[in-house]
């Protein structure tokens, strides 16, 4: 009895990620929630009182931009998710499928040497593409094919191309590693039974990787959400994420309180969708509990 | 063979000498600042603070991780994480209100305040400014474009798309820029509704949310006129670049380098003798003259090509604008919602 109630030593190899988890996010998650309750910081602030105030601010929104700034920050995340999926789904099939080990190395280092540059430095060449004198807009304008420049930045555009560019790479790496493992004879036999290309992929693959398909989408849409920088480059005065209202009202507003509360929100508001969307997919490959 | 007493002596002298750094170290003050970084970080980390070190035979520890306030709040008021706080002027006024930094800085804490011009330390300040910029326009010469003469030149329809400003919830120089706006076309610096209605009015404008960024914008080309510090320019004269600053004649805004004090500090004898090394004529000429700043101290000298572009004569001083960020700071959270729906879109 008392060897089955011992913790597997395999067990204790968690600890230092559990540490890490609780230290750097259930403790200052657990900060943040707690602050966007008070007034002010009781911890220097011996007048701080608990108070609803912030989430009120939110939810009535009087100065009519936070459900917009939620809104944007939903929206960019599903395009961008849905972008870099539609673009690294064929590329990680075609990176799984391939039989020359040089050659899937090859792409493998192309697919992950965007990531050895910073985003910011990614961000601002993104910025020299596509400004008013970027390199599109000055050839379009040289070659008379445009009378003015087009507008892809300082938009929703813009800051949706970049993201795309910079999260690519985790979708590729994480759906690789799925179809890789799906067994080629499954897809084999749907066509020596008579089903052509498309439908075997759509009949035998494509449910198979849909657990690829659903972590590489929280991937992206988690990091797409809580993105700062590109955002805040790439949008101008046209967009307006949560995370920026977030730094503004810590950097500028100095307003710590209503910034958790601001990152409460976010964070259940991601929840839900991360939920619904789960469920919708194992309800599409037929089991339960897909992730 | 050694005795006893041999022994006894050269393992205390061992250990004294040993032991000594750390005794040193114990003994000497440090003193926590904030300061920038760029060619003023540069400045201030081979020069300035080495000689102030051994001056005052003590360790500076500077940190140049923006932004500074929200750090300051996090730390304990009886403990402050810094003892001299270097910010622009609307971040001290934030400060103040919360009772994280003294009132004035007086030239019984510090000498040298006795010689700064009265706007470093007006009622518009506090603590005491250093050096201030002024923000006026900064143009491209290669584009056909008089020299700006007036803020109003800024709205000129041929610079639809092609002028530059802040987002100003994020930049004092853009809510500067809001509050000149006030002034401009209706009654004065806090005429919000004329400065909103103003705004509205120039759009399509290009909108950074810090002054590097306009620079590059400048540099580029991307804007021909952008709102802009003037050091933001003339530190690439002699670098054959087509830009140029304008004051214009409505004045220039003071973009104002201030230093105070954290009522908790521990160090305060120093963190004053700091403020008042900054104030140092030799001080205040070698960054003046580094980073194109405007010096606070009357009796500067500067070299002619500084002199002659930089605010260092009562004439000049006369033409700076100083907001009120009291004012500003409590009405702030309105403010940038309005701006915010107006230049959206």
């Amino acid at each position: 009895m008392a060897i089955a109630s011992r913790p597997s030593p395999i067990a204790w190899l968690l600890a230092p990620a559990l540490l890490l988890f609780v230290l750097f996010f259930v403790l200052p998650f657990g900060v943040m929630a707690l602050m966007s309750f008070y007034s002010g910081n009781p911890a220097t602030n011996s007048n701080a009182f608990l108070t609803t105030r912030h989430y009120e601010r939110f939810v009535f929104d009087s100065a009519g931009i936070y459900h917009d700034a939620l809104w944007a920050t939903l929206r960019i995340g599903l395009i961008t998710t849905i972008v870099s999926l539609l673009i690294g789904y064929p590329l990680a099939h075609w990176m799984a499928r391939m039989q020359s080990r040089l050659g899937h190395a090859l792409v493998l280092m192309a697919v992950i040497a965007p990531m050895l540059t910073g985003i910011v430095v990614r961000t601002f060449a993104w910025m020299t593409i596509l400004q008013d004198k970027g390199v599109i807009n000055t050839l379009l304008v040289d070659w008379g094919i445009v009378s003015k420049p087009l507008p892809l930045m300082y938009n929703e555009f813009g800051t949706v191309v970049a993201l795309v560019h910079i999260y690519v790479p985790f979708m590729v790496l994480t759906l690789t590693g799925v179809i890789g493992r799906i067994d080629e004879r499954l897809e084999q036999a749907a066509r020596s039974l008579g089903a052509g290309r498309l439908r075997a992929f759509v009949e035998v693959t494509l449910p198979l990787s849909l657990p690829g398909i659903l972590a590489g989408s929280l991937l992206v849409f988690a990091l797409s959400i809580s993105a700062y920088v590109t955002p805040s480059l790439m949008g101008g005065t046209d967009v307006l994420t949560l995370p920026m209202l977030i730094a503004q009202q810590v950097g500028t507003s100095f307003n710590p309180n209503f910034a958790g509360a601001l990152g409460v929100v976010l964070l259940l508001v991601s929840l839900l969708i991360v939920i619904a969307y789960n469920r919708i997919l194992a309800r599409l490959s037929g089991e339960q509990g897909l992730a | 063979m050694i005795s006893r007493r041999t022994l006894l002596g050269t393992s205390a002298v061992a250990a004294a000498t040993l032991a000594a750094p750390s005794i040193l170290h114990a003994q000497t003050k440090t003193l926590k600042i904030t300061t920038w970084g760029g060619k003023w970080g540069e400045i201030m980390k081979a020069t300035v603070l080495p000689a102030f070190e051994k001056e005052f035979k003590c360790t500076v520890s500077a940190d140049q991780a923006f932004p500074y306030v929200p750090k300051l709040q996090a730390s304990p008021k009886n403990d402050p994480l810094y003892d001299v706080l270097h910010t622009n002027s609307n971040e001290q006024w934030n400060c103040f209100t919360e009772g994280l930094v003294m009132n004035k800085i007086t030239p019984k804490e510090a000498p040298n305040v006795a010689d700064v011009y009265p706007w470093a330390v007006s009622d518009k300040i506090v603590g005491v400014a250093i050096f201030t910029s002024a923000i006026g326009l900064g143009f491209r010469t290669d584009k056909g474009l008089a020299k700006p003469t007036s803020w109003k030149d800024l709205a000129d329809p041929k610079l639809a798309g092609a002028r530059g400003s802040y987002i100003i919830p994020v930049n004092s120089l853009g809510q500067c820029h809001l509050m000149m706006l006030g002034k401009l076309y209706g009654k004065g610096l806090q005429d919000l509704d004329a400065a909103y209605k103003a705004l509205e009015q120039l759009k399509p404008i290009k909108l950074v949310d810090f002054t590097g960024q306009m620079e590059k914008m400048l540099l580029s080309g991307e804007v021909s006129m952008g709102v802009i510090h003037d050091s933001g320019v003339y530190r690439y004269e002699g670098q054959n670049q087509p830009v140029d600053f304008a004051s214009p004649s409505e004045g220039v805004m003071a973009l104002e380098q201030v230093l105070n004090v954290t009522p908790g500090s521990k160090v305060k004898e120093l963190a004053f003798a700091y403020i008042d090394y900054m104030l140092r004529p030799e001080t205040q000429k070698l960054l003046a003259e580094g980073v194109w700043y405007s010096p606070a101290n009357k009796k500067v000298k500067l070299d002619a090509k500084y002199d002659e572009k930089l605010l260092t004569t009562e004439a000049k001083v006369a033409t700076l604008i100083q907001p009120d960020w009291k004012w500003y700071n409590a009405r702030k959270e309105d403010i940038d919602a309005r701006v915010t729906k107006i230049l959206k879109g």
